[in-house]
């Protein structure tokens, strides 16, 4: 099956069941209707829990539904604080154990959720161009290792006859067979219809207005009382937290993605860079799928960010430098899709200290992530399994930088 | 990118509008530069041979007035940059794309977007297959290289400006089976209107009255309200179905009738080619008689973006006389000049009011939407079909939200051929009207560019998603 016509084929939340009435009260009220949020509301339903996801737009419009949908497993350029692992080595060691996990977690969603998701386990190569890069991949391995993700470093010939797409003077490049991708247009809609079939009541087009403590939730169709309440707001997590006087260690940050036209498929893993921006892979409708964190432009409110062509220029002669049959493969789209960033770029999970029932679930790699933070965070909802401290919202040795 | 130039005045598109803005802004002194993707100037009704020509007169009249504009133009000091494409446009910040060439900026002071008009692409079984074309295409193919698009041609459009294309073809000595219009043969009382509304529009008039009488004269079979229902062939078109249709352009069970020929010219208006203005972010509206989403202008042709102005068939489609006085009233704006301006603005209103009128005559019916079968290609880039759209459009009446479950809109053409198609289906399902819906959200380029003409090794990491 393609990929269009898998997307295709996918039952589908009709607008019939998301523009019902909101109903007057709830156990848990779940804001945002990303990945994140929908996960939450299915995995809630699941154990029983009554729950309403309320969303402002549409269902999976932002980061979940706009971002290139890989997998992130091994340890990538955006994790180093310098250009060497030793520093951060706990950290680094902790952040693989999380990726492991979410990794098993996708090979099961399928099955979970009965649809389909577009998965492709194809593997993640992460090149290097200079000696000192190559001695990080090296570095990393081991951490990887250590954690129980395998990873292979691979040079000269040996890459070369591995990765032949490659340019043949790359030193090397680290392959992880775990990473791979599927589709964003499928996961967040499948949560929400699977979350919607247990029992969770789905609402889009409803602004949150505020939320007080009790929880008392004030929005564009009413008002609505929860027990407890789940901030699933993605990058607009802190404008929803403001209105309850919470801060979040979140910002939003646009970043940018280029889209070439078809070519026959010739490149099959995910394609990092160690040392410069670029995440590179070819779709299984051989568009090339083109970006690693090239910034955008910020706009001001409601418009969110806009792309900035310097972003293109740089990011395709990262791309060309690394797969030099790219250079007469046309760009025919670049977009940019907002981001929930947090200063060390660690989930923000749990219980606000501070108002107890108001619980956060934001991931900055989130599409990777979200399916397991929210698993997480219900089952500690629901049965009071305890969630990782490093994770929580309040947690200290953060810097709280305002969002928008 | 190469490093960047810049201008005061940079327009975008040489065709009337474009070409008119550019002779005017450079007699009022400013620097001016004007770009056009394709080898000559004249966009679509000025398109100019691209063979040596003889006789100028035997092209007619439209080529003429193009030959005088563009000649004009030529002497006339502005930059002119033909093979070069405006690919994306951020205020008055461009980036244009010679073909074969680097990606570079044009930084301009003010730009006026005049990138014309496209064809209305049809949905209907059999749309895409090879034989079936538009009636600009069919033009292009006669005008540029003098060659007949087929051996038995069959038009079916709508429109006086429609009807000029098989007049055109027929004069080009192209073989048309038949023509066929949706709309009624004109009563009386639509020619009274138009004749009304003709008063200091001689040409205009002509052009709306001289098309027909010509198709007639040179004995075409004209046949009023028929439609085209689906095309037929196994590789390239072989037949031609289409049938009588009532005043909403709903076909008429029973009245098909079957037509071998190996070329169908479609011709059933223009949209008005929005792209670049979207990506500025300029505001539109709805006007249907104009082309559908049109861009907002006030009494300057400037639009909600500050420093960006638009002419011609792009912020409307009204045809050459129009465009050519729209792209004046543009440049005459840069100065603010209201003595010049008086005369083309009440030139302007009275063409315009003259438009409305023949449009009334024409407006497209909603059967247009319907011809469609489940397996009919809505999106023909992305090669979704009818059958596989009846989930997603259930989901939302957001264009956003059907492309992201179909890809619809994402590919080459970037919706120019589906969206329109899709928002009827849109507006059906939900119960609302084409005006009110979203539009897919533009993206830059607006055409493909060649990743090695986009790559600049010179620009450093920009430095973003560092973990402190």
């Amino acid at each position: 099956m393609t990929w269009g016509s898998l997307l295709r084929s996918n039952p589908v939340l009709s607008a019939a069941r998301t523009c019902g009435p909101l109903p007057a009260e709830t156990d848990v009220v779940v804001i945002g209707g990303g990945l994140a949020g929908t996960a939450v509301a299915y995995y809630l339903a699941r154990e029983g829990v009554d729950v309403v996801l309320i969303e402002r737009s549409e269902l999976n419009r932002e980061a979940s539904g706009t971002n290139a949908g890989s997998f992130h497993f091994q340890i990538a350029m955006h994790q180093l604080t310098a250009r060497e692992t030793e520093s951060a080595r706990p950290r680094l060691l902790s952040d693989v154990r999380l990726h492991l996990s979410a990794a098993r977690l996708w090979q099961t969603l399928e099955e979970e959720l009965d649809g389909a998701l577009d998965l492709h386990e194809t593997g993640g190569l992460m090149v290097a161009e200079t000696p000192e890069e190559l001695q990080i991949l090296h570095d990393k391995h081991l951490i990887e290792t250590e954690a129980g993700l395998e990873t292979h470093v691979l040079e000269g010939s040996e890459l070369q006859g591995f990765a032949p797409y490659l340019a043949g003077d790359l030193l090397g490049a680290s392959f992880c067979p775990a990473e791979g991708h599927a589709n964003p247009f499928l996961a967040a809609p499948l949560f929400a219809l699977r979350a919607a079939d247990r029992g969770a009541v789905v609402r889009t087009r409803i602004d949150v207005i505020r939320i007080e403590p009790g929880f008392v939730i004030t929005t564009s169709a009413g008002t609505l009382r929860a027990h407890r309440v789940v901030n699933a707001a993605g990058a607009w997590a802190n404008d929803i937290a403001a209105t309850s006087g919470l801060r979040l260690p979140i910002r939003a940050e646009g970043l940018h993605v280029n889209v070439t036209e078809p070519r026959a498929k010739v490149l099959e893993p995910l394609v990092q860079h160690i040392g410069r921006r670029l995440t590179l892979k070819q779709a299984a409708n051989g568009t090339f799928i083109i970006g690693g964190g090239w910034p955008a432009r910020p706009e001001q409110p409601p418009a969110r960010f806009t792309t900035l062509w310097e972003s293109a220029a740089g990011n395709a002669a990262v791309a060309i430098r690394v797969m030099p049959s790219l250079a007469d493969v046309r760009l025919v789209r670049m977009w940019t899709g907002v981001m929930a960033f947090t200063d060390d770029l660690q989930p923000v999970v749990g219980e606000m200290g501070s108002l107890p029932g108001y619980f956060t679930c934001i991931a900055t790699t989130g599409f990777t992530l979200s399916p397991m933070i929210a698993r997480m965070l219900a089952a500690h909802i629901a049965r009071g399994e305890s969630l990782p401290h490093e994770y929580a919202p309040d947690r200290k040795g953060l810097e709280w930088t305002a969002t928008t | 990118m190469s490093s960047g130039t810049s201008c005061e005045l940079l327009v975008v598109g040489g065709g009337p509008a474009g070409l008119a803005a550019a002779v005017q802004a450079a007699s009022l002194g400013l620097d001016v530069t004007l770009v056009d993707e394709r080898p000559t100037l004249g966009g679509q009704i000025f398109k100019q041979p691209g063979l040596q020509v003889r006789d100028h007169a035997a092209l007619g009249r439209d080529h003429r007035r193009g030959r005088t504009l563009i000649q004009a133009a030529e002497r006339s000091g502005v930059r002119l940059l033909t093979r070069t494409s405006c690919v994306s446009l951020q205020g008055t910040n461009a980036v244009i794309v010679e073909e074969g060439g680097h990606a570079r900026a044009v930084s301009a002071s003010h730009v006026i977007v005049a990138p014309g008009a496209h064809d209305r692409p049809v949905v209907f079984p059999g749309w895409t297959l090879p034989g079936v074309v538009t009636a600009g295409a069919a033009q292009t193919i006669v005008k540029t290289h003098r060659v007949t698009p087929g051996e038995r041609v069959l038009f079916a459009g709508s429109g006086p400006l429609a009807l000029a294309f098989p007049a055109q073809l027929h004069h080009y000595g192209v073989n048309i089976v038949a023509a066929l219009e949706a709309g009624p043969p004109p009563r009386p009382r639509d020619i009274a209107r138009i004749a009304g509304a003709a008063r200091g529009n001689a040409a205009l008039f002509r052009d709306a009255v001289g098309y027909r009488v010509g198709l007639v004269r040179g004995g075409v079979n004209l046949r009023y309200r028929r439609i085209v229902v689906r095309a037929e062939g196994r590789d390239r078109l072989e037949a031609v179905v289409h049938a009588a249709c009532d005043a909403e352009w709903r076909v008429i069970a029973g009245t098909e009738e079957r037509v071998e020929v190996d070329t169908l010219c479609v011709g059933y208006g223009f949209f008005p080619s929005t792209e670049l203005m979207r990506l500025a972010g300029c505001s539109f509206r709805y006007d249907e008689d104009l082309g559908g989403h049109v861009v907002r202008v006030d009494e300057w042709m400037r639009t909600t973006v500050p420093g960006i102005s638009a002419a011609g068939d792009g912020a409307g489609v009204a045809g050459s006389f129009v465009a050519i006085d729209e792209g004046r009233l543009a440049a005459i704006g840069l100065v603010g000049d209201e003595r010049s301006a008086g005369p083309i603005r009440r030139r302007l209103k009275r063409k315009l009011r003259f438009q409305h009128a023949l449009q009334r005559m024409h407006r497209i019916g909603p059967g247009i939407y319907e011809l469609a079968t489940p397996e009919t290609v809505i999106c023909r880039c992305e090669e979704v079909t009818l059958a596989e759209l009846a989930q997603p459009i259930k989901a939302s009446d957001d264009i956003n939200v059907v492309k992201g479950f179909t890809r619809v809109t994402m590919g080459l053409c970037q919706g120019r051929n589906c969206q329109r198609q899709i928002g009827a289906l849109l507006a059906a399902q939900h119960g609302c009207a084409l005006g009110d819906l979203l539009v897919a959200t533009p993206r830059s380029p607006v055409r493909p560019v060649p990743l090695a003409a986009v790559a600049d090794e010179t620009i450093d990491d920009l430095g973003l998603f560092v973990a402190k």
